[in-house]
C-alpha cells in the first residue's frame, strides 16, 4: 500500500534559554499528518503552536527528536541537511495571520519568486501563477502591488503564494484571525480543497472553534505533547 | 529571474535618486578639491613660462624669492650681462600688493621690470585690451580678474597709476592675479609702503636701505652655449646662488605640491571616509527597512546569495549614481570659484574606483544585517 505519510514527529523537543531561565515548550511530541489531511492544531496562546509549526517547517532547530517530511528524514537530534532553505522553498508553503508579501514586487512576482529561485522558468512560474490567481479570483491584480489590495485579496494572494511551489506541506499560522466569520470559512474550505486537490497535507493553527468542523482532525498541545482528537470527539466534549 | 534590487529601487526611486546625488554633492567636493590642486600647479608656472628666461641669479645661499626673502643689487645685471655666454640679464622684483577698490582692497601679486630693458614678462598674447609697459613711471598692467579695466586710475602709495593694459590668466604662484608695474616704481612702492616703519627704524638708529635692491636677476643664455656651463660661471665668479629655469620650476612646484598635495590630501581623504560612513548608514538603513521583507524571504526558502545580491546591487548604484551626479555637479560650479579648477578625466577615473570599492565596503553593513536576520522572528509582531 502506498504511504501516505506527509509530516511525522516523534519524541520532538523545544527549549529556549539555558539554566534558570529555560523554558521548556514542547516535550516528547510525537504525531503524524498524511497527504489530502486539513489538520487543526489547537492550544491556548503560549502554548508551542508557532513553536511547532516552525520546527516542522524546518525554520527553527529543535532542542531533540526526529522529523520526517514525505519519506526523507530531515531531522535527528540535528539537521540532516545544511540546505534547511532548500526543503522550505521545494516542499513547504507557508501562510500567516499577515499576508507578508513582499512590498516591492507586484503580486505576480511575489507569487513567482520562489518558484522561479527553484529553477522554473519565469514564462511557465508565471502561467500558473495566473491560473492561480484566477482560482483565487484575483487575476485583475497580478501587476498590482501588495499595498492597492485590500486585506482579503492579500491574504488571497499569500496563499496563492504558498502554493506556487506546488509543496507537499502547508503550514498555516492562524490564517483566518484577521479575517470575518465569512472569509474565514471560505478560507479553510479552500484549504481543505487544496489538499484533496493536490494531495497536500495541511496543518493549520487556530483559535476559532467554527473551524473545526471544516477539519479532517484535531491535534492539541497537552502538557507540552501533541494529542489527535476526532472532529466528532470535539462536539461531544469541547476539547477547545 | 526577478531582479530584486531592480524592483526595489523601482518602489522607491524618487528617494533613492535623491539620496544618490546628495552623497554626489559631497563627491563633487571631492572632485573640486583635486581640481584645485590641480589648478596650483598649472598656476605655479604661468609666471616662469611667460618670462622664458634660462637663468635665475638670487642671493647667496637662498632658494630664491620664490622660496624665500631674496635680494640682490640691482648693478648685478650688469656684472651677469657681461659674462660669456650671457645674452641678456635683468632684475627683476616681486611683491604683493593692496590694489583700492571701491569694492575693498584687492590683492595682488606684482612683478616690477624695466620697461626699457631686454626682458619682458609679459607674454603678449595674454595681453587683451591695452597695451603692455613703455614707460618707467605710473602705468600699470593688470589680470582681467582684478576687476580693473584699462583707463582706470590707482592711487598707490603717493601717486596715481593709469591702467594701460589689461592680460587674461596670468596669476602667481599663490593664485593671486598678477599685475606689472616697472622697476622703478615697484622699488619705490616697496620703499614708500615702508615709511612708516622706516621712520621707526631711524628712531631706533637703523640706517635705511637703498631701494636698488631687486629680487632676482634673470638672464638668457645666448644659442650655442650651454645653460648649465654660463650657470657654473656666474656661480664661480659672482659668489651667487643661480638656478637654471627647470630648477627654479621644480623649487616652485615642489615645494607648493609637497605642501598643497598634503593640505587637498588631507580634504580629499576625510571627504572619502565620510561619503563612505555616509553610503554604509544609508545602506545600513535601506536593510534595516526592509529587514522584515529580508527575514520572510529567508523564511519561505529564498537563498542569502540572492537577498545579498539585492544589496550589492543597489550599494554600486548608488555609488554610481553619486558618481555621475558629484561630476554634474563639480562640472557646473568650478568655474565659480575665484581660483583655478583643473578637472581631469584621470581624476575622475580614480575617483569612480574609490567609490565603488567604498560602496562594496558600505554594502558589508548591509550583508551582515542580511545574515543575521532571522526567518523565525520575521512572523512576530
Ligand atoms: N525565541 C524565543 N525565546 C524564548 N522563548 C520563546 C521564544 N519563542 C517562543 N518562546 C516561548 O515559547 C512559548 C510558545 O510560544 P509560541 O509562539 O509557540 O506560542 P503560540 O502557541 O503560538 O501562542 P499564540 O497563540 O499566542 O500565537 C511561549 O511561552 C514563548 O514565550
Ligand atoms: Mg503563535
Amino acid at each position: 500500500m502506498e504511504n501516505r505519510q506527509a509530516i511525522k514527529a516523534e519524541n520532538l523537543v523545544k527549549t529556549f534559554g539555558k539554566g534558570d531561565s529555560m523554558v521548556e515548550v514542547i516535550n516528547g511530541a510525537s504525531f503524524q499528518v498524511n497527504k489530502g489531511e486539513l489538520v487543526a492544531l489547537i492550544a491556548p496562546s503560549g502554548a508551542g503552536k508557532t513553536t511547532l509549526l516552525m520546527m516542522i517547517g524546518c525554520v527553527l532547530e529543535p532542542t531533540s527528536g526526529s522529523i520526517w517530511l514525505g519519506d526523507e528524514k530531515v531531522y535527528e537530534n540535528r539537521w540532516l541537511t545544511k540546505e534547511t532553505r532548500k526543503i522550505r522553498r521545494e516542499k513547504i508553503g507557508f501562510i500567516f495571520q499577515a499576508h507578508y508579501l513582499i512590498p516591492f514586487l507586484t503580486i505576480l512576482d511575489n507569487i513567482t519568486l520562489v518558484p522561479q529561485t527553484n529553477g522554473i522558468s519565469k514564462e511557465e512560474s508565471e502561467k500558473n501563477a495566473i491560473a492561480l490567481l484566477r482560482y483565487f479570483d484575483i487575476e485583475d491584480k497580478a501587476k498590482s502591488m501588495p499595498s492597492s489590495l485590500s486585506g482579503g485579496q492579500n491574504q488571497r494572494a499569500a496563499i496563492a503564494r504558498a502554493l506556487a511551489n506546488r509543496p507537499q506541506i502547508i503550514l498555516a499560522d492562524e490564517p483566518t484571525a484577521a479575517l470575518d466569520i465569512k472569509r474565514s470559512v471560505d478560507v479553510v474550505k479552500m484549504l481543505k480543497k487544496i489538499a484533496v486537490d493536490q494531495d497536500v497535507a495541511v496543518i493549520m493553527v487556530t483559535h476559532d472553534e467554527a473551524m473545526l468542523p471544516l477539519c479532517d482532525r484535531i491535534l492539541k498541545i497537552e502538557d507540552k505533547k501533541v494529542v489527535s482528537h476526532s472532529v466528532s470527539e470535539n462536539k461531544e466534549t469541547g476539547i477547545l | 529571474m526577478i531582479n530584486l534590487a531592480q524592483k526595489d529601487i523601482q518602489h522607491t526611486l524618487g528617494k533613492f535618486i535623491v539620496t544618490a546625488m546628495g552623497v554626489g554633492m559631497l563627491l563633487g567636493i571631492v572632485l573640486i578639491m583635486i581640481g584645485v590642486y590641480r589648478g596650483m600647479i598649472i598656476d605655479a608656472q604661468v609666471l616662469l613660462d611667460d618670462l622664458k628666461v634660462d637663468l635665475w641669479v638670487v642671493q647667496k645661499d637662498t632658494l630664491g624669492p620664490f622660496a624665500e626673502a631674496s635680494r640682490v643689487h640691482e648693478d648685478l645685471k650688469n656684472s651677469i650681462g657681461i659674462i660669456e655666454g650671457v645674452k641678456k640679464a635683468e632684475g627683476i622684483t616681486f611683491q604683493n600688493l593692496q590694489l583700492p577698490s571701491k569694492a575693498g582692497p584687492v590683492r595682488v601679486f606684482a612683478v616690477g621690470f624695466d620697461p626699457y630693458g631686454a626682458i619682458d614678462p609679459i607674454n603678449p598674447k595674454k595681453i587683451i585690451a591695452g597695451r603692455g609697459l613703455e614707460r618707467d613711471h605710473y602705468e600699470m598692467v593688470v589680470t582681467d580678474k582684478t576687476g580693473f579695466h584699462v583707463g582706470d586710475t590707482l592711487h598707490l602709495g603717493r601717486d596715481d597709476y593709469k591702467v594701460v593694459g589689461v592680460t587674461h590668466g596670468t596669476v602667481s604662484s599663490g593664485g593671486d592675479p598678477l599685475v606689472y608695474v616697472s622697476l622703478k616704481d615697484a622699488q619705490e612702492l616697496q620703499f614708500l609702503y615702508a615709511n612708516t616703519r622706516i621712520r621707526a627704524d631711524r628712531a631706533r638708529g637703523i640706517k635705511t636701505l637703498n631701494s636698488h635692491m631687486v629680487n632676482a636677476v634673470v638672464a638668457t643664455v645666448r644659442s650655442g652655449y650651454s645653460v648649465n656651463e654660463v650657470a657654473e660661471k656666474i656661480r664661480r665668479f659672482k659668489y651667487k646662488s643661480v638656478y637654471t629655469a627647470e630648477e627654479e620650476k621644480t623649487i616652485l612646484t615642489k615645494n607648493l605640491i609637497k605642501m598643497a598635495s598634503k593640505q587637498i590630501g588631507m580634504f580629499t581623504v576625510i571627504l572619502v571616509i565620510v561619503s563612505t560612513i555616509i553610503i554604509a548608514l544609508i545602506i545600513y538603513t535601506m536593510t534595516l527597512e526592509k529587514i522584515k521583507e529580508i527575514a520572510i524571504m529567508k523564511l519561505i526558502g529564498i537563498p542569502n546569495g540572492m537577498i545579498i545580491k539585492m544589496i550589492m546591487q543597489e550599494t554600486l548604484l548608488m555609488g554610481f549614481l553619486a558618481f555621475i551626479s558629484a561630476n554634474i555637479f563639480a562640472h557646473l560650479i568650478y568655474a565659480k570659484f575665484p581660483k583655478r579648477v583643473v578637472l581631469e578625466i584621470p581624476d575622475a577615473w580614480i575617483l569612480f574606483f574609490v567609490v565603488i570599492i567604498a560602496s562594496l565596503l558600505a554594502s558589508l553593513v548591509g550583508v551582515k544585517k542580511v545574515i543575521s536576520a532571522d526567518p523565525s522572528e520575521a512572523i512576530g509582531g
